[in-house]
């Protein structure tokens, strides 16, 4: 290994288990959305969604160093900074979450409780229309921050020269020593 | 003030216009520039049209009355305007509702023909 590099473990094993796995439920739920044939494994995906987000809600709490909302919870002071700093081209380095991405995942899993939550509701024929409408804009706007959230990853990794990717694979980060924690 | 009264009109209007079924029946025949066949849509409705299932498989042969979901077994409240008069007054629904039963039905798009002759027999029945 580099010298100048270290190597550090961020994401221990619960919380890499859980990205990868809200990644393939949510993607069967939006793939199988338009077919009332698949409409089982449909629901089974909202299941499986809302069943991990329980359990990274405990995480959040009982889990490790990076995993905790404690240590990524972003404030509007640390969001503009950081956003500040990637438009001057010195982007802050976070080991962990940064705040953008902390927005993010906050959205993310506040969205995929009403996603889940409505999808139940429409399933047992509560709320109507307005419910079905609900669950759709919700599931999109999930889908959109999916996007941003890849998007956002593909452009912090090539700012901060780490391959985020792998890092949320193996749980490792190799950082230069000149690095600070943050 | 005017643009701001003219887009309010605009949004007033286009919201309070509720559609009616015959709005979608003539809509469907124009897009198809031939007049629907209430016999030809109640085959349609009622045999597989090459998929696993037919219209009737969810809504029954009497959509009339209530369906029940081949699926899920959830009810399904009546497609015939007649007995549910909720049916074909909004066109965000039609379309959308039309573009997802097709594909499970035909594995396609439903023509503009087709779409008319089933509302023509749904509107048929009483």
């Amino acid at each position: 290994m580099n010298p100048d590099t270290r190597a550090i473990r961020v994401w221990d094993l619960p919380t890499r288990l859980f990205h990868w796995s809200l990644v393939a439920s949510f993607a069967t739920a939006f793939l199988t959305s338009e077919s009332e044939k698949l409409r089982d494994i449909h629901v089974i995906a909202g299941y499986t969604l809302a069943g991990l987000l329980v359990f990274r809600l405990l995480w959040g709490f009982v889990g490790g160093g990076y995993s905790r909302f404690a240590e990524f919870l972003p404030t509007p002071r640390k969001v503009i900074d950081y956003l500040k700093s990637l438009l001057n081209g010195k982007p802050q380095h976070y080991i962990g979450h940064n705040p953008a991405g902390a927005v993010a995942i906050f959205l993310l899993l506040g969205m995929g409780a009403v996603a889940s939550a409505s999808g139940w509701a429409v399933y047992e024929s509560l709320g109507g229309h307005f419910m079905e409408e609900l669950h759709e804009v919700v599931a999109n706007g999930m889908m959109a921050l999916v996007a941003i959230h890849i998007a956002g990853v593909i452009v912090s990794s090539w700012l901060h020269k780490e391959n985020l990717i792998r890092a949320m694979i193996t749980g490792w980060k190799h950082l230069r020593n000149a690095d600070t924690a943050g | 003030m005017r643009h701001i009264l003219i887009i309010a009109t605009v949004f007033f209007t286009a919201s309070a216009q509720a559609e009616t079924p015959r709005d979608f029946l003539q809509r469907f025949e124009k897009e198809a520039g031939a007049a629907a066949s209430p016999e030809r849509g109640a085959r349609f409705f009622t045999t597989k049209q090459g998929g696993e299932w037919s219209c009737s498989s969810c809504h029954t042969g009497t959509p009339t009355q209530a369906g029940r979901h081949a699926k899920t077994d959830k009810a399904i409240t009546p497609l015939a305007p007649a007995a549910n008069a909720e049916r074909f007054t909004d066109a965000a629904r039609v379309d959308k509702w039309f573009r997802r039963n097709c594909n499970d039905t035909l594995n396609r798009v439903c023509s503009a023909q087709e779409k008319a002759d089933v509302i023509a027999w749904l509107l048929s029945l009483k």
